[in-house]
C-alpha cells in the first residue's frame, strides 16, 4: 500500500511540471509584448523597457524560466499588476470562500446522490426508482444560474430564511458562516447530486445481479448491511470516479456560482484578473487549480486502493 | 426417519418476454434429518429452482412460488413473513452455489464473511464470531486460519473458496444444507476432496444435505436418496443403490447410458461401446405439458403417455417411478 501511494505521489510530478511549462510559456507566447501587456495600454516606452527589465524580459527564455521556476517552489507566484501586491497573498485572502463552497457543495451533492441512488437500485423500475430518477434528470438539466436565481427568491427575497448573496466567514462564527452557505451550494450541487446518483443507480443495479449478493441474501443478512456493504461497497470505484470529476468541475462551476451569490473567493478573483488581464495573477490561479485537480486525482486514485483490495497497479 | 423438510407440489413460475415459465411444476419429496439427499437432472430441469424456492430466494420482480407447500420442522415457509425467512436463512437453512470463484464478496475478508453471519444469527459480538470463523476454517481444513481470515477471496485458490463457502453455511449449526452443483466448477480431485468434506462434516453436526447436481458420479459416491427431475417435475425417486442397480424411468435409464464406463469390455479392435446419448431436446417450458415431460424424447412412448401425466408407481423400499409404461 504505502509503495502504491509512493509511487502515485511521484507520478504527479511530471503533470505539474508540464502545468509550470505551459503557465510560464502562457505570458510569452501571448500575442504581443508581455512587458507591453503588464505595463498596460497607455505606457510610455521608457516604462516597457522598465517593466522588461524588472521582470528579466530581456534574458534568454532557458534563464527566465529557471529564475521564474526557482521563485515558484519558493513560493513566489510574481506580484499583481494592478494592486501591486503579491499573487500568494491575494490568493490567499480569497481561498477560504472556495474552498468552503466547495466541500459544502460536495457534501450536498454526495450527502443525498448516494441514498438517492441506492434506494432507486434497490426499487429499481418501481415508482420510487422513476420519481427519484425523474427528479435526478430534472436537476442535471438545469442551470446553475438558472436554479441559484429561484432559489434566491424563494428562500432569501419571499420567505426572508435565508440572506440574499454574501459570505461570511468562519471567524464570523459558525452559524452565519453556514447560511451564507446553504443557498450556493444546494444551486451548485443539484447538478452534481443528479449526476452522482445515476451512477449509483446504474453500479448498484449491476452489483446487485452478482452471484455474492445472492450468497450475502442467502445469509439473511438484514437488507441494509446486504445494500449498503455487500454491494455499495463493490459499486463504489465508478461512484468515487464520478466525485472526483466532480470536483473537478466544481473548481470551475464555482467561477459563476460566487459571481451569482457574490462570494469574494477564487472564482470572481479568476473573472476580475481576466477581465483586468492581471496575467500574474491568472498565472497563479492556473497553477493553483491545476494543482487542486492533481491532488484530488491523487485521492481518489488512492481511494480506489481502499475500497477495492484487488487493485495494485 | 422423520422429515425435517417436506415439500409438497411446489409449482415456480417465471414470467418472461415469451410467457410463463414452469420451472418447477409439481414437485414433492422429504429431506430426513441427517441424511443426504441427491436432485439430479439436466441442466434447467428445475432442480436449482427448487433450492432457491426452499430459501424463498427467487427474485420477486421475476418469479414466485405460484402453489404448493415447503414445511420445515413443521413451519410453513411459503406463509413465513420475510423477516422470519431472514432469520431462517445461513441459521437453520444454509446454502452453497456452484460458482465459488463469484460466490463471495471480493471487497470483503473472509473472516468477515463467515462472522457476520454468526453476529447476525447467534447474536454474539464481533471477537466471539471471530473466534467461531477461526474454528469453522480449521473444520474445513484451511490452513493457517488465523491468517486466512484477513485476507480476500481473490487470495484464495478455487477449492478453498468452496471450503470458505462450506465454514459459512455451516457456521450456525443448520439443520439443513443445501448445495447447488457445488463441486461443479472445480477440478476433479478438488471435486472429490470437497464432497468428501462435505459428507464428514455432515457425519459430525447431523446437518441433512440437500446435493443438488447433474453429475451421478457424484450422486453415486455422497446421496443416501435421490430424487431424478425432467422439466420441472419429479420422475423417479429411490435409496441411491435402489436407483444404480435398478433405473426405473426411462429418463433414469437414458442418463445412466450416457455416463463412461471403464468396466465395460472393450471389444478385439480396443474401442468400446459408443455412449448413448438421450435424442431430442428438453421440452419448451413455457408450454404447459399435457401428459408425461419426456415423452417426446421416449422411445416407449404411447398415446396415453403423451395425454395423461403418469401417477406415481411405488416399486417397493421407497423406490417410486411416475411412468405408464414402467414393469415392475
Amino acid at each position: 500500500m504505502t509503495a502504491y501511494i509512493v509511487r502515485r505521489l511521484f507520478a504527479t510530478l511530471p503533470v505539474m511540471a508540464v502545468v509550470a511549462l505551459f503557465v510560464f510559456f502562457l505570458l510569452r507566447l501571448a500575442p504581443g509584448d508581455p512587458a507591453a501587456i503588464i505595463a498596460g495600454d497607455d505606457a510610455t516606452s521608457e516604462a516597457i523597457a522598465a517593466v522588461r527589465a524588472k521582470l528579466g524580459l530581456d534574458r534568454p527564455l532557458v534563464e527566465q524560466f529557471v529564475v521564474w521556476l526557482w521563485a515558484l517552489l519558493q513560493g513566489d507566484m510574481g506580484v499583481s499588476i494592478f494592486s501591486n501586491l503579491p499573487v500568494t497573498r491575494l490568493m490567499a485572502q480569497r481561498v477560504e470562500p472556495t474552498i468552503a463552497l466547495t466541500l459544502s457543495t460536495l457534501f450536498v451533492a454526495v450527502s443525498l446522490a448516494i441514498p438517492i441512488g441506492v434506494v432507486a437500485a434497490w426499487k429499481a423500475r418501481k415508482l420510487v426508482d422513476r420519481l427519484v430518477m425523474g427528479f435526478a434528470v430534472l436537476g442535471f438539466a438545469m442551470p446553475v444560474f438558472v436554479l441559484a436565481y429561484v432559489l434566491i427568491y424563494f428562500f432569501a427575497v419571499q420567505w426572508q430564511l435565508l440572506p440574499v448573496q454574501g459570505y461570511q466567514p468562519l471567524s464570523a462564527g459558525l452559524w452565519p458562516f453556514a447560511e451564507s452557505l446553504i443557498l450556493p451550494s444546494v444551486a451548485l450541487g443539484v447538478t452534481y447530486m443528479a449526476l452522482i446518483a445515476r451512477i449509483t443507480r446504474a453500479s448498484m443495479l449491476e452489483v446487485l445481479q452478482q452471484d455474492y449478493i445472492r450468497t450475502a441474501n442467502a445469509k439473511g443478512l438484514a437488507t441494509d448491511r446486504v445494500l449498503l456493504l455487500h454491494a455499495l461497497k463493490n459499486a463504489s470505484v465508478p461512484i468515487v470516479t464520478v466525485i472526483g470529476i466532480g470536483i473537478a468541475l466544481l473548481i470551475s462551476g464555482v467561477v459563476i456560482t460566487e459571481t451569482v451569490f457574490n462570494i469574494p473567493g477564487l472564482g470572481r478573483l479568476t473573472v476580475d484578473a481576466v477581465l483586468k488581464r492581471d496575467y500574474p495573477i491568472v498565472q497563479g490561479l492556473i497553477l493553483v487549480f491545476a494543482a487542486a485537480k492533481v491532488i484530488v486525482n491523487l485521492v481518489i486514485d488512492i481511494s480506489y486502493a481502499f475500497l477495492d483490495p484487488r487493485i495494485r497497479y | 426417519m422423520s422429515a425435517i423438510l417436506e415439500v409438497r407440489d411446489l409449482h415456480t413460475q417465471f414470467n418472461t418476454l415469451d410467457g410463463v415459465v414452469r420451472a418447477v411444476d409439481g414437485v414433492s419429496f422429504d429431506v430426513a434429518r441427517g441424511e443426504t439427499l441427491g436432485i439430479v437432472g439436466e441442466s434447467g430441469c428445475g432442480k436449482s429452482v427448487t433450492a432457491l424456492s426452499i430459501l424463498r430466494l427467487i427474485p420477486p420482480e421475476t418469479g414466485r412460488i405460484a402453489q404448493g407447500s415447503i414445511r420445515f420442522e413443521g413451519n410453513e415457509l411459503t406463509a413465513l413473513s420475510e423477516e422470519a425467512m431472514k432469520s431462517l436463512r445461513g441459521h437453520r437453512i444454509s446454502m452453497i452455489f456452484q460458482e465459488p470463484m463469484t460466490s463471495l464478496n471480493p471487497v470483503l475478508t473472509v473472516g468477515t464473511q463467515i462472522a457476520e453471519n454468526v453476529v447476525r444469527h447467534m447474536g454474539v459480538p464481533w471477537s466471539a464470531a471471530r473466534e467461531r470463523a477461526r474454528e469453522m476454517l480449521d473444520l474445513v481444513r484451511i490452513a493457517d486460519a488465523k491468517r486466512r481470515l484477513d485476507e480476500y477471496p481473490h487470495q484464495l485458490s478455487g477449492g478453498m473458496r468452496q471450503r470458505v463457502m462450506i465454514a459459512m453455511a455451516l457456521s450456525c449449526d443448520p439443520q439443513v444444507l443445501i448445495a447447488d452443483e457445488p463441486t461443479t466448477a472445480l477440478d476433479v480431485t478438488i471435486q472429490a476432496q470437497i464432497l468428501d468434506l462435505m459428507i464428514e462434516l455432515k457425519e459430525k453436526t447431523g446437518t441433512a444435505i440437500v446435493l443438488i447436481t447433474h453429475d451421478l458420479g457424484v450422486v453415486a459416491e455422497t446421496t443416501e436418496r435421490v430424487v431424478v427431475m425432467y422439466a420441472g417435475r419429479k420422475v423417479e425417486e429411490a435409496p441411491v443403490e435402489a436407483l444404480f442397480e435398478n433405473p426405473l424411468h426411462p429418463y433414469t435409464r437414458g442418463l445412466m447410458r450416457a455416463i463412461p464406463r471403464l468396466d465395460v469390455e472393450a471389444d478385439a479392435a480396443g474401442t468400446r461401446p459408443r455412449l448413448q446419448e438421450i435424442p431430442g431436446l428438453v421440452p419448451i417450458l413455457t408450454r404447459p405439458i399435457v401428459g408425461c415431460a419426456f415423452a417426446a424424447r421416449c422411445e416407449l412412448a404411447t398415446d396415453r403417455c403423451r395425454a395423461t401425466p403418469p401417477p406415481f408407481v411405488d416399486a417397493g423400499g421407497g423406490h417410486i417411478v411416475a411412468c405408464w409404461e414402467v414393469k415392475l
